[in-house]
């Protein structure tokens, strides 16, 4: 009898503590203290199937941004499919609408539907609330922070199984230069590098969130870098997202978008009053051969033989690039010439308006 | 009865309490690390540099003599050796910035010698307090890939550096780069692999390394260096170690290799890969033959024939060709090499045939040769012979015969 009790009291004890430790944490071993982050990324992903060929998955992620069902996932062939899957994290199935793409940033909105059935004549609307993320709430990533990735990578996840993660630490934000295959990637914007190796067939289109759970990215496109020549792995930033969203939504934010790259395309680039050298090998750097008397150049003392190594932060890789960034210049804004005179390093202010 | 279920509440009060203390300790462990990560990369930064370069990385096919080697002030593409560095590469390094870690206070920068291929036009060195000096290329260690600069200033500040024994396998590493550009570092974080990598010139850590990374320091978590993270890979050539571009296997060169290159590349100038002076017989694939020899070589100076087998060097045992590149490949010119050879000779012998003394092979057998080499520079070689066909001389003893001999 007194040999049996404390176990039996044990068994009770356990069993009490086991049930009241699985009402946070259904199913779950103990917190790593990822689960924060785990739960709120994948509650807010779907796994997309659609149209594959040759290298391209015919499968991907996207990320829930409203609870009507609203979908942000990157563009590419799989949703040129006419029939789009999706699957949220309790295994129930959609079809996806694409309501925009976004070329230039390779992104696209998807409406999700009850699926239809044979005699519907128009989708229809889902019938419950998704769980989704706040492109509106702004959060803080310092390089070093943990970054938890969670999408359909490899489409291991296999019917209503729960997607897949993968953690790792935000490194930088910085912007892109890379490309797909030998196209050039057309969104030059800023990222997120990570790294996670998330630049995987089904990644993209994978919700990224820090620690507290709180989103941060989507993971991108798979492209390469021109940097490294590897596979890139890195994610949308959120506020990229944002105006994405806000543009795909509002036509009148999509009309002012527009008329703003209009404008800067159409603009004259300013005339800073330099020639440069002709004389080339195969990278023709950007060495002055001219200051015009008077020009905002002259003035600023920019000599002939100067070569030009950045204009404000960005660098100057050749003649080309040099013609490239004066364009974007604005008149009103003054701009330090970074060149190199002889053994020397100066800093240049130049007004491109002449002031 | 009444006892024992209070103790029993009590443990169960104590086991749920436990659990959920060990839930909250896990979060705050891991914001204890990144907030560790944060602060190494916030303590290190005023000790990064941003290094730049204009015209180090022209395409392939204008490939220009090495800058350091005689007979190149020209600048003109030299003709080029069988010995070449990288064979058939046709990767284009980016231009792109790349870090160096201020080394003495007096303007020393070590840095990666990624993009230093060819001599730059421009070498910039920008700082973190934004200021941006040119520097120049003091010299470069092509084996462990590192380049030493030097900017005209005074009063710098220097990092704290881990002595080597003191790294341990599974402690947290963290490695800093300004290859992204921008005035912050990129953070990549992983752990300590392995040390004593590649002859002892590297650790090895699984925080993701790429161009972001080369120059800049790999950390312990408390903000010391514990290398300079370097390209490399087990085989040769300028470019090599691309293929481990965030592969989760990096490497650093340690605190001691760092000071002892420094030393020599301030004192001595370029330290340059080591060559035998051979070229392998393809068609034995089971051993590493000599086909070739250049004149003059070190192995030609050794005695070496070609047709002579080299089973070790620095005591490895050498299966194929690939083991003896990779043994030697990161040793640098001018250091000794041990080398174990083996040559079949036939065994000659004087008889008397009807009173005329005559020499007739009796029996072939292999001799056995230990060698002591100084590996040349690429640059001191002669021209690729073959040198086996030497008429047989029994009045000159073998090469090295004083070393054991066994029939």
């Amino acid at each position: 009898m007194i040999a049996r009790l404390p176990k039996r009291a044990d068994l009770v004890a356990s069993a009490i503590a086991a049930a009241l430790l699985a009402v946070p944490n259904p199913g779950r071993c103990e917190d790593t203290g990822f689960d924060r982050a785990i739960d709120a990324a994948t509650q807010r992903v779907v796994k997309l199937y659609g149209m594959g060929a040759g290298l391209a998955a015919g499968y991907g992620t996207g990320v829930i941004v409203s609870a009507d069902g609203l979908v942000i996932t990157v563009s590419s062939l799989l949703i040129d499919a006419q029939t789009i899957r999706a699957v949220d994290a309790g295994g129930r199935q959609f079809e996806a609408e694409v309501l925009h793409r976004d070329r230039k940033r390779q992104l696209a909105l998807l409406r999700l539907h009850t699926p239809t059935g044979e005699n519907d004549a128009v989708p229809t609307p889902i019938s419950h609330s998704l769980p989704f993320v706040d492109l509106d709430s702004e959060t803080e990533l310092r390089p070093g922070d943990w970054v938890v990735a969670a999408g359909n990578a490899f489409k291991v996840a296999d019917g209503p199984e729960p997607v897949s993660i993968a953690h790792g630490i935000f490194s930088a934000r910085t912007r892109l230069d890379a490309r797909r295959r030998v196209k050039d990637f057309p969104y030059r914007g800023d990222v997120l590098v990570i790294d996670a190796i998330t630049s995987n067939p089904g990644g993209p289109g994978s919700a990224l969130v820090n620690l507290d759970g709180a989103f941060v990215g989507m993971i991108g496109r798979s492209v390469t870098s021109n940097m490294t020549h590897t596979h890139f792995n890195y994610a949308m930033p959120r506020d990229v997202l944002l105006d994405f969203f806000r543009e795909a939504t509002d036509p009148a934010v999509r009309a002012d978008a527009a008329a703003a790259r209009n404008e800067s395309a159409g603009s004259e680039a300013p005339d800073l009053g330099i020639r440069m050298a002709k004389v080339g090998y195969q990278q023709k750097l950007a060495f002055v051969e001219r200051v015009r008397r008077g020009s905002p150049a002259a003035k600023a003392g920019v000599r002939k033989d100067d070569l030009i190594l950045a204009i404000g932060s960005r660098n100057v890789a050749d003649v080309d690039d040099y013609l490239a960034q004066i364009k974007r210049l604005r008149a009103d804004e003054p701009v330090d010439l970074v060149v190199r005179r002889g053994k020397r390093i100066l800093t240049l202010r130049v007004a491109p308006g002449g002031g | 009865m009444a006892t024992r279920k209070l103790l029993a509440t009590g443990v169960l009060v104590l086991t749920i309490g436990s659990s959920v203390n060990a839930a909250d300790s896990d979060i705050d462990r891991l914001r204890a690390t990144q907030a560790s990560f944060r602060a190494v990369a916030d303590h290190m930064r005023p000790f990064l540099v941003r290094i730049e370069t204009v015209g180090g990385s022209q395409p392939p096919e204008l490939v220009l003599a090495d800058p350091d080697s005689a007979g190149s002030e020209d600048g003109r593409p030299r003709r080029r050796t069988q010995f070449r560095d990288a064979p058939g590469s046709d990767f284009v390094v980016a231009d792109g910035p790349t870090t160096g870690i201020v080394y003495s206070s007096d303007g020393y920068i070590v840095a990666s010698s990624f993009n230093f291929v060819r001599q730059p036009l421009l070498i910039s060195a920008t700082f973190a307090d934004g200021r941006r000096l040119a520097a120049e290329l003091v010299a470069r260690d092509q084996v462990r890939k590192i380049a030493l600069l030097k900017v005209e200033t005074t009063g710098l500040t220097v990092p704290t550096w881990r002595q080597d024994d003191d790294v341990c396998v599974g402690e947290w590493a963290v490695a800093l780069g300004l290859g992204f550009g921008g005035s912050h570092p990129s953070v990549t974080a992983g752990i300590i692999s392995a040390l004593n990598r590649m002859h002892g010139n590297a650790v090895q850590t699984d925080a993701k390394l790429s161009p972001a990374n080369y120059g800049g320091p790999l950390c312990d978590i408390q903000g010391r260096v514990i290398g300079i993270c370097v390209p490399m890979a087990q085989r040769p050539g300028e470019l090599a170690g691309i293929e481990l571009y965030d592969s989760g296997v990096g490497f650093a060169v340690p605190k001691s290799r760092v000071d002892e290159i420094v030393a020599a590349l301030r004192e001595g100038g370029s330290i340059y890969r080591g060559w035998l002076g051979i070229s392998i017989d393809p068609r034995s694939a089971d051993a590493v033959r000599i086909l070739k020899l250049a004149d003059p070589s070190p192995m030609r100076s050794a005695g070496a024939r070609s047709g002579d087998r080299i089973l070790w060097a620095e005591g490895r045992e050498l299966r194929h060709f690939g083991d003896l590149v990779q043994t030697l490949y990161m040793i640098p010119a001018g250091e000794p090499v041990y080398l174990h050879l083996a040559r079949t000779v036939e065994q000659m012998e004087y008889v008397d045939i009807a009173g005329v003394p005559a020499l007739i092979p009796r029996h072939a057998s292999q001799v056995e040769l230990c060698v002591q080499l100084t590996l040349a520079r690429n640059t001191e070689l002669g021209e690729l012979l073959d040198q086996a066909t030497e008429p047989f001389d029994p009045s000159m003893p073998l090469p090295s015969s004083n070393d054991e001999n066994t029939p």
